[in-house]
C-alpha cells in the first residue's frame, strides 16, 4: 500500500492548505507587520552604511568603510591592485589557486559554472519529503561545508597581500645582486619598473608577490626565452595565447626594451 | 438617520462604485485581497521576513538608482572644467555638491552589499526549512535567478565611478569572461566593445546596469512573488503545529484502547 511519492506529495499539500485556511493567521496584518518592522531596520542599516562610510572617509582617503572613490580611471597606471567588491572575492581568491593560462577557466568559469548548476538544481535532485533539518544530514553537512569554504575563500581573497610599488623598488638592487646583472643598466631600469608597474600585484619574483590570477613564478623566466621575445609578449600577452594579462604596448619601446632585458637577465638566483 | 445614509451614499459612489468598475475590468481588488487577506501558517515568524526585507532593499536601490541616473552621465571623455572624465566628475559632483547626494550614493553602495547578503540569508532559511521541495521547485529556480542577476548588477555598477578601483577590477573581470572556452573571447569583445576597455565600455555597461538587468531582475521579483502567494510559505519543519503536519493515526488496540488518548503529538 506504499504511495508513490508525488501521491504523498500532493497529499501533504493538500493537507498544507487545509491546516492554513483553518489554523492560520491572515496576512495583513500579521505576517505584514514582522515585514514591516525587519524593513525599517533593512533601511536604517542601509542608511547607517552609508552615513558611516561618508563621515568616515574624505574624497580618495579611505575610511573604515573606504574611500569616497580613487583616482580617476587611467589605463596607464598597472600600479593598482584590482579589486572587486566583497562577493566576488571568493571568485577573486579561487583564481589563486589555479595556474594559468591553461587551467584558470576551471576557476573562472568551470567552479562557478559548476555551482551554479548544483544550486539550481538543487530541488530536482534532493526529492525526499524530509523538510527537519535533524534527518537530512548529507543536506546539512553540505551547507556547512558551502558556507565554510565561500566564508574561508572570502577572507582569504580580503586579506590578499597586496605588493606596494614604492616598497618593492628598494629591492631592486637585492634581485640585482642575486640575479647579477648589477651592471646592465637596462636590466636595473627594467627592474625599477617591473617593482613600480604593479607586475608583482599578479607574478611572483624571487618569493615577493601575490601569485595572483595563476600568474607564473618570474624568478627564472629568463632561460627560457631572450630580451626581444619578451618584448614582443609585453606588447601583446593575447597573441600568445594568454587571455588574462594585459597588453603594455602604451608602456613604450624604451621601457619595453628595458623589461625585457630585465626579463631575459633574470635566469634564477646565482 | 437622514445623514448616515447620504454619507453611505457618498461613499458608494466616491469609492465602492469605482472600485467595482475597476475590478470588473481588472480583477485588481479581487487580485490585492487575494494578496493581502491570504492566510499564512499559524507559526510563521521573524525568520520569513528575509525576503520581504531584500525586497526592500531592492527597491532602495531602484529608487537611489532612478535619482542617481539624474545626474551621472557615462561617458569617459575628458570633462574640460576638471581635466577628469566626464562620469569620474559627475560622481564627484554627486558626492561632494549635490544636496544630500552623498547619501543617496551612499545608500545605493551600500544597499547593494545589503542586497546580496539579504539574498544569501533568505536562501539559507529556506534551505534549512527546505522550503524549496515540492511544489515550491520553480519558486527556488526563480530565487537563484534573481541572486545570479544580483550579483551580475553588481559587477556592472562597479565600473560606473570610472575610478581606479573600478577600472581596474573590471579589466580583470572581463579578461576572465575572455578564458571561458568557445563563448568567452566573443563575451569578452562584448563585454569591453572592443578589444580593450574604451570609450563606448562605459555606456554599454551602464545600460545594462540600469535597463536590461533591472528588467530582468524586477519581472524574475514578480514571478518569484506570484509563486510564494500562490504555494504559501513554509511552516518551520520542527514546529509542533506546522501547516500539513503527519497526523499519526489513532491506535485503538489491546487492553488499553479507550484509555490512552492519541499515539503521538498533543
Amino acid at each position: 500500500m506504499a504511495k508513490d511519492l508525488g501521491e504523498q506529495n500532493r497529499e501533504a499539500f493538500a493537507r498544507y492548505k487545509a491546516d492554513v485556511k483553518k489554523e492560520g493567521k491572515p496576512f495583513f496584518p500579521f505576517a505584514m507587520y514582522h515585514d514591516t518592522v525587519m524593513s525599517l531596520v533593512v533601511v536604517c542599516v542601509i542608511f547607517g552604511l552609508a552615513v558611516i562610510w561618508y563621515l568616515d572617509a574624505d574624497g580618495v582617503k579611505p575610511g573604515i568603510l573606504g574611500p569616497w572613490y580613487t583616482g580617476p580611471a587611467d589605463a596607464g597606471t598597472t600600479s593598482f591592485v584590482p579589486r572587486p567588491d566583497w562577493y566576488f572575492y571568493f571568485l577573486f581568491y579561487l583564481l589563486r589557486i589555479f595556474k594559468w593560462p591553461e587551467t584558470v577557466f576551471i576557476a573562472t568559469v568551470g567552479i562557478p559554472t559548476i555551482c551554479l548548476i548544483l544550486l539550481i538544481g538543487l530541488p530536482f535532485y534532493d526529492r525526499r519529503r524530509e523538510r527537519r533539518p535533524l534527518h537530512r544530514p548529507v543536506a546539512m553537512v553540505a551547507a556547512i561545508l558551502t558556507i565554510v569554504s565561500m566564508a574561508v575563500l572570502t577572507w582569504k581573497g580580503a586579506t590578499a597581500k597586496e605588493a606596494l610599488g614604492s616598497e618593492l623598488v628598494l629591492l631592486v638592487p637585492s634581485w640585482a645582486e642575486e640575479q647579477g646583472f648589477q651592471n646592465d643598466q637596462a636590466a636595473v631600469d627594467g627592474a625599477t619598473l617591473f617593482a613600480q608597474s604593479g607586475c608583482l600585484n599578479c607574478h611572483i619574483y624571487l618569493g615577493e608577490g601575490a601569485g595572483n590570477l595563476g600568474a607564473p613564478d618570474l624568478s627564472a623566466v629568463g632561460k627560457t626565452n631572450d630580451a626581444s621575445y619578451f618584448v614582443q609578449y609585453l606588447t601583446n600577452p593575447a597573441a600568445f595565447g594568454n587571455k588574462v594579462m594585459g597588453g603594455y604596448a602604451y608602456l613604450g619601446q624604451e621601457n619595453l626594451a628595458a623589461l625585457g632585458a630585465f626579463l631575459a637577465a633574470s635566469d634564477g638566483p646565482k | 438617520m437622514a445623514k448616515r445614509s447620504s454619507h453611505g451614499k457618498l461613499v458608494e459612489t466616491v469609492v465602492l462604485r469605482p472600485l467595482d468598475w475597476t475590478d470588473e475590468r481588472t480583477a485588481v481588488v479581487r487580485g490585492t485581497k487575494w494578496f493581502l487577506l491570504r492566510n499564512v501558517p499559524r507559526d510563521s515568524s521573524w525568520m520569513q521576513t528575509l525576503g520581504s526585507a531584500a525586497l526592500t532593499a531592492f527597491i532602495v536601490q531602484a529608487l537611489t538608482g532612478v535619482i542617481l541616473a539624474m545626474y551621472y552621465e557615462p561617458s569617459s571623455a575628458v570633462d574640460p572644467k576638471t581635466g577628469d572624465p566626464i562620469a569620474y566628475s559627475t560622481i564627484v559632483t554627486i558626492t561632494n555638491d549635490v544636496t544630500l547626494g552623498w547619501l543617496v550614493r551612499g545608500m545605493h553602495r551600500w544597499g547593494a552589499s545589503v542586497f546580496i547578503i539579504l539574498l544569501y540569508l533568505h536562501m539559507g532559511r529556506v534551505f534549512l526549512f527546505g522550503a524549496y521541495k515540492y511544489p515550491r521547485e520553480l519558486t527556488w529556480v526563480t530565487g537563484v535567478l534573481i541572486l545570479a542577476t544580483g550579483m551580475l548588477l553588481g559587477f556592472t555598477g562597479y565600473l560606473l565611478p570610472w575610478d581606479q578601483t573600478a577600472y581596474w577590477a573590471t579589466v580583470v573581470g572581463i579578461n576572465l569572461n575572455g578564458t571561458a572556452p568557445f563563448l568567452g573571447p566573443w563575451l569578452a569583445q562584448f563585454l569591453a566593445s572592443g578589444p580593450e576597455i574604451g570609450s563606448s565600455t562605459l555606456p554599454k555597461w551602464y545600460s545594462l546596469h540600469m535597463l536590461l538587468l533591472p528588467g530582468a531582475l524586477i519581472a524574475l521579483i514578480f514571478v518569484h512573488i506570484y509563486l510564494v502567494t500562490r504555494l504559501g510559505v513554509s511552516s518551520p519543519p520542527w514546529s509542533k503545529e506546522a501547516a500539513g503536519r503527519e497526523r499519526p493515526p489513532v491506535e485503538q488496540t489491546g487492553a488499553r484502547a479507550g484509555l490512552v488518548r492519541g499515539g503521538g503529538g498533543d
